[in-house]
């Protein structure tokens, strides 16, 4: 009997207030500040993760995107997310914050105007490495995923499509967002050659990459920057460069979706994940860099000047964004991709 | 028996004059003097429930994914009503860059693996059944229960268990490094080894029941007349066993191939993205192109029935003793 | 015998040894990997206070006992009405396929085939999008539609084993349709219907693939949560609340026994 009441009092906590459900990369805000968003407006905030932008983008066309009020995805989606009208034009008005943002991330290519989209975090993608396995000032390239005579042991391959088929034509010296279909091909069986190596431990998210190199069962695996500096953060035994031929660069936004529950209560949350202190906190959590210049300042000294976490403006140069090449060019990737899954 | 003298019209799905008479002429069921669109009325009440909600729940779908299957994707892989048979091309291996035979190797390795499971699983079964039936009644019970538990312990569980296990930090892979089975930082999974090795102990348990029901009740004087007879050991397992078990044996196939078939998780997991099978690949496609999706299903199933076509007739070809 | 027993008794323990590993590797004070670090209890004090995991302890418990529930009495009453009623062959014909279908169906179909139903259901209007948006009653429906054909199955045994003869003795006495299925089947067919409804709970627990596909934002069920976690690698705290279903399950298989010969004893 105390169990049924126990079940009821569950129940009827998850039903007090109409919460914000969020869909973002797990490990990708301080956990601290939805408890705090609570106890300022009263509304609840509920996180759901996902592991790469695939996972995502497929959970909300199984779905429906009512499931979600506020979603996290990269810059890569955003086109496939406004065309399958899984999103909603956001309410600028009700995101003062807004004026926090950076300039250089206004207006990006992907959605002109800011209609859609506000940043949330960005960061290339690098390699995460056990300290022993490379020696001190050996250059870190893509070499070491792609290059069997390079390897230095085993390692994991990161599972998003855009992101891993990128980083193998950086390592061709082909373009990231190459339209034609043999060169996507070729770049494809760069990553399959890799995955079939024996010491290849196959494809994971960036968290589950990092925590196996954490773990010392992988050398080194392909992750996005802020979850290795955390890692870095966590244990000596480990580093984090983006290879010298250059990496993607993603911009993660927030978005609202087109059949949100709660969308007042998402653009509310929008507008505190940018207010410039709870953004440098959250930055200062998740290490990575903050889009907000109004955050930038209270970052802490050290992550503003970690170079892993905002790169020189030399290293920007090397630095390419992933677009979205259209639905018949995302088949072809879509292809490509399943074949090197499958082989 | 009893059952002989209770033997009415309801038993036998039809009884005296089932076919000769109309639904409205008098008959007796049971010891009950009624008609049979009585009967039928009462029995369409205590099926109704169920009947409805598996057409609504389990038929509609299934209907929906095959007429799927034949729709077109449109754009980022939304679906458009027209009639197509791409899908099942594309299941066969055609694709932007013209045939491959990707998709029909894992159709193959598929079958392969879920055949290999099930004789591996039936091949460890047998003896556990035999061994199980011949302890004393009080232990056969505990016997039971601890393959049940495991059963009921999530599978996501005992994955979870293999992979720490396995894993190149374990002293399992460190025994077999220092054996040389394995290179010296190398882990079992992923790997087809930790892959069979997931897939025969998730389905044991489905196995060793069956084969446990039809043991237990074996006739074993067959078997010693068949002693008497001077037939040898091979040959009484071939004739004095193996007709009695038959039903058992289809049974634990039917358990172990078919959700075999459609195995996700373990090759997930064990395989890491290296080992792909059907139910990996119809996994991909959810949410992402729904045509190609139930294409992809439509094949399993398609596979599935074969599977249990095969066995049921392998059953018959074996001679009643 | 003795090599029967050796057989016996590795295949068994074939099914112990992952889960001994994971309760082994959940007093593991290493936070990252297997390599041992030392004993703790910590994981598991820290899974005490963790809400995402009590919420889907709840979730769990509550789609296998309304799932079970429903299941159990819509399958007992299709085998009653499928054993005890002179159908026409057609009829019965397509009975018995709906109710071997997900018998013979790989569940990740049914999972896949619901994903589709649903999302063609939520076309409907928007009440519609409310309802079957992927949550708890996704889940539930899901399990029943499994569940119910292992009821039924088990129930149809068992009513085919008792046979007819006392249905036909309390008719001579002049029973009422209502008491002869009261009084005299429903009685003979308790414990059949007890095995099914036990065999229905335990493959609700045992489901993962459809429960993942369709399940919500705060309904996932544990499952889906400890497979969430394994692939981001956080193994401490997955593998201390794997070591406590365990447990649970040991006790629940252990209790249910207890009841099952203490009910035999009495009959």
């Amino acid at each position: 009997m105390r169990l049924i009441a126990l079940l009821f009092a569950v129940l009827v906590a998850a039903r007090a207030a109409d919460p914000v459900n969020v869909y973002m990369y797990s490990e990708y805000i301080d956990p601290s500040i939805p408890g705090e968003f609570e106890k300022k407006t009263g509304i609840p905030v509920r996180i759901s993760t996902y592991e790469s932008q695939e996972e995502m983008v497929a959970k909300l066309m199984a779905g429906g995107s009512g499931q979600y009020d506020l979603l996290v995805a990269s810059d890569v989606v955003v086109t496939q997310l406004v065309t399958l009208k899984l999103v909603a034009k956001l309410d600028q008005s009700k995101i003062p914050n807004a004026k926090n943002l950076w300039d250089r991330f206004r207006d990006p290519l992907y959605d002109k105007g800011n209609v859609y989209t506000l940043p949330y975090f960005w960061g290339p993608l690098g390699i995460i490495y056990r300290k022993d396995k490379l020696p001190a000032g050996k250059v870190v390239s893509w070499k070491l995923i792609f290059d069997e005579s390079a390897s230095i042991g085993p390692f994991v391959l990161m599972d998003e499509m855009r992101s891993m088929m990128g980083c193998a034509a950086i390592a061709l010296g082909k373009d990231v967002n190459s339209k034609d279909k043999d060169e996507i091909k070729t770049i494809g069986q760069t990553v399959l050659k890799a995955k079939q190596r024996k010491d290849c431990l196959g494809f994971d998210g960036g968290v589950g990459g990092k925590n196996k190199v954490l773990a010392g069962q992988a050398a080194l695996a392909v992750v996005y920057n802020g979850d290795a500096v955390k890692a870095m953060s966590e244990s000596a035994d480990v580093a984090f460069a983006v290879p010298v031929e250059g990496a993607p660069c993603a911009v993660d936004n927030l978005l609202v979706t087109s059949k949100a529950k709660n969308p007042a209560g998402a653009h509310a949350f929008i507008d505190f994940l940018m207010d410039a202190k709870i953004g440098a906190r959250n930055a200062d959590f998740t290490q990575y860099a903050t889009p907000y210049q109004a955050s930038l300042a209270l970052v802490k000294a050290e992550n503003r000047a970690n170079a892993a976490i905002y790169p020189s403006d030399e290293a920007m140069k090397k630095l390419v964004s992933l677009l979205d090449l259209g639905s018949d060019t995302n088949r072809i990737y879509d292809e490509v991709w399943t074949a090197v899954k499958s082989r | 028996m009893t059952e002989a003298q209770g033997q009415g019209p309801g038993a036998q799905g039809q009884g005296p004059g089932a076919q000769g008479q109309g639904p409205g002429a008098p008959t007796i069921d049971a010891g009950e003097l009624t008609t049979f669109a009585r009967l039928r009325r009462r029995g369409a009440v205590l099926i109704g429930g169920g009947a409805l909600w598996l057409l609504l729940f389990l038929a509609v779908p299934l209907a929906l994914v095959f007429a799927a299957a034949f729709c077109e994707t449109a754009g980022y892989g939304a679906v458009k009503l027209s009639l197509t048979w791409d899908n099942l091309g594309r299941v066969a291996g055609w694709g932007v860059f013209g045939w491959e035979a990707d998709n029909l190797r894992i159709l193959l390795r598929t079958v392969v693996v879920a055949g290999l499971t099930t004789v591996l699983c039936l091949a460890l079964a047998l003896p556990m059944a035999f061994w199980i039936a011949r302890q004393p009644q009080s232990r056969r019970g505990l016997l039971l229960a601890l393959l049940m538990i495991p059963f009921c312990t999530n599978l996501v569980i005992r994955i979870a268990g293999w992979t720490v296990l396995l894993s190149n930090q374990s002293w399992l892979a460190g025994l077999a490094q220092q054996l040389g089975a394995i290179g010296p930082e190398d882990g079992l999974y992923p790997g087809t080894f930790a892959v069979l090795l997931g897939m025969v102990t998730t389905f044991l348990p489905f196995a060793v029941l069956p084969l446990y029901a039809v043991v237990e009740r074996l006739d074993w004087t067959l078997v010693e007349a068949a002693r008497d007879l001077h037939s040898g050991p091979w040959r009484t397992a071939r004739h004095a066993i193996l007709p009695q078990i038959m039903p058992g044996l289809v049974a634990a196939g039917i358990l172990t191939f078919v959700p075999a078939l459609g195995m996700f998780l373990v090759t997930d997991r064990l395989g890491s993205g290296k080992f792909m099978l059907v139910g990996n690949l119809i996994q991909q496609q959810v949410g992402r192109d729904t045509p190609y999706l139930s294409a992809l299903c439509l094949t399993l199933v398609a596979a599935t029935l074969i599977g249990i076509a095969i066995l049921r007739w392998r059953a018959r070809e074996v001679p009643v003793a | 015998m003795k090599t029967l027993s050796v057989l016996g008794w590795s295949g068994i323990g074939l099914l112990y040894v992952p889960l001994l590993a994971v309760a082994v590797a959940s007093f593991n004070a290493g936070r990252h990997g297997v390599a041992w670090k030392g004993f703790t209890v910590d994981w598991y004090v820290k899974l005490l206070g963790n809400q995402v995991v009590a919420e889907a302890t709840v979730n769990t418990l509550l789609v296998a006992g309304i799932s079970t529930i429903v299941a159990t009495v819509l399958g007992t009453l299709l085998a009653l009405g499928l054993a005890r009623t002179p159908w026409p062959r057609p009829v019965r014909g397509g009975l018995d396929v709906l109710i071997h279908l997900p018998v013979v169906t790989p569940d990740i179909i049914l999972a896949a085939a619901l994903v589709v139903a649903f999302a063609v259901l939520r076309l409907l209007g928007p009440l519609a999008e409310v309802w079957f948006a992927p949550g708890l009653l996704q889940i539930i429906i899901g399990h029943i539609t499994f569940e119910i054909p292992f009821v039924a199955l088990i129930v149809m045994a068992r009513l085919t084993m008792i046979g007819r003869s006392q249905e036909e003795a309390a008719r001579d006495l002049y029973a009422s349709t209502w008491r002869l299925y009261t009084r005299v089947l429903l009685p003979q067919l308790a414990p059949a219907i007890a095995a099914g409804a036990l065999l229905a709970f335990s493959l609700s627990l045992d489901d993962f693939i459809i429960a993942f596909f369709t399940c919500g934002p705060g309904t996932e069920t544990l499952p889906v949560l400890i497979y969430g976690q394994m692939a981001r690698g956080v193994s401490p705290e997955l593998h201390a609340l794997s070591t406590l279903i365990f447990v649970a399950t040991v006790l629940l298989v252990v209790g249910a026994a207890r009841l099952q010969g203490s009910r035999a004893a009495a009959s």
